[in-house]
């Protein structure tokens, strides 16, 4: 059930459930950060560099940036729809939006793989 | 938010309404506040994610370029950014959790809903206030 609402058929519901999705990977996230900061405490650079590398690490911090990516898209959108009437003006906005959040999805990627 | 228009409204439809939009007139339960906060923090959060970045390149790119980035941090300016960001952070993070919580019909009545809006409050501030206690002094 929850699943057939992710489909193409309802747009409306997908991106109200993969906002909640998203937001929720996103807090898990967070808290998962937080308690390795505070058990960790990273504070010279070769601690940080620990602290970033390992494999799984990266990975969650992919996963976290791909539903923020989504996340944010669907958020700014309804914002933008919201209070920009001018229907030109907000076409061009919202490409600049998807355009900044791919390049900002490359750049942590790059980093990541660099890493 | 539009309550102070419900004697307008009744009497004539077809009446040129006024029209009250003006944030700082607009009396604002504390529902509303988290919400409309809610929404600011969220965009002030996608705003922030080329800083962001930036920032966390600077820091894994080198061992000097990390001092760069806790040499800056020492300014006044980046405390200030950084705290601002944070507590964006924090009430987002938890105004989305209330709103999750809603979204599966839990505290959804006016008086819960309204304790709920202080609590997030309360709790923004809070790790704010820790995290402002734990590095910025
Ligand atoms: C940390 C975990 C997060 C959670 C739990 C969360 C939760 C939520 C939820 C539930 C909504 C839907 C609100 C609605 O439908 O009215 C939302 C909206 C939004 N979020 Fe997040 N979020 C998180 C992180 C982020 C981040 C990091 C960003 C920025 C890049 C962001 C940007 C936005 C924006 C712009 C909106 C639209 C606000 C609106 O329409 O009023 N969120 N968030």
């Amino acid at each position: 059930m929850l699943l057939s609402l992710l489909t193409k058929r309802y747009p409306g519901m997908r991106a109200w459930l993969t906002q909640r999705l998203t937001g929720l990977l996103m807090a898990i996230y967070s808290v998962v950060l937080l308690i390795r900061v505070l058990v960790l405490t990273p504070s010279s650079y070769d601690d940080w560099l620990a602290f970033s590398r390992p494999w799984w690490w990266r990975l969650a911090t992919l996963i976290f940036w791909v539903s923020l990516s989504s996340h944010a898209w669907l958020g700014v959108r309804d914002v933008l729809k919201d209070y920009v009437p001018n229907v030109k003006i907000r076409m061009v906005l919202l490409k600049l939006v998807v355009l900044a959040l791919w390049v900002y999805l490359v750049w942590i990627t790059l980093l990541l793989c660099n890493l | 938010m539009m309550n102070s228009n419900r004697k307008v409204q009744s009497t004539n439809p077809k009446k040129v309404r006024p029209k009250n939009l003006n944030l700082f007139t607009i009396r604002m339960p504390i529902n509303a506040l988290v919400s409309i906060l809610h929404r600011v923090t969220g965009c002030a959060l996608f705003l922030a994610l080329p800083l962001l970045l930036v920032t966390f390149q600077l820091s894994i790119s080198s061992a000097s370029k990390f001092q760069l980035v806790q040499d800056l941090m020492h300014s006044p300016i980046a405390k200030l950014i950084v705290l601002g960001l944070a507590w964006s952070f924090f009430h987002h993070f938890f105004a989305g959790i209330r709103h999750l919580a809603m979204d599966v019909h839990w505290a959804t009545t006016l008086i819960k809903a309204r304790y709920t809006s202080k609590v997030v409050f309360v709790l923004g501030g809070l790790a704010t206030l820790l995290l402002a206690i734990s590095w910025v002094f």
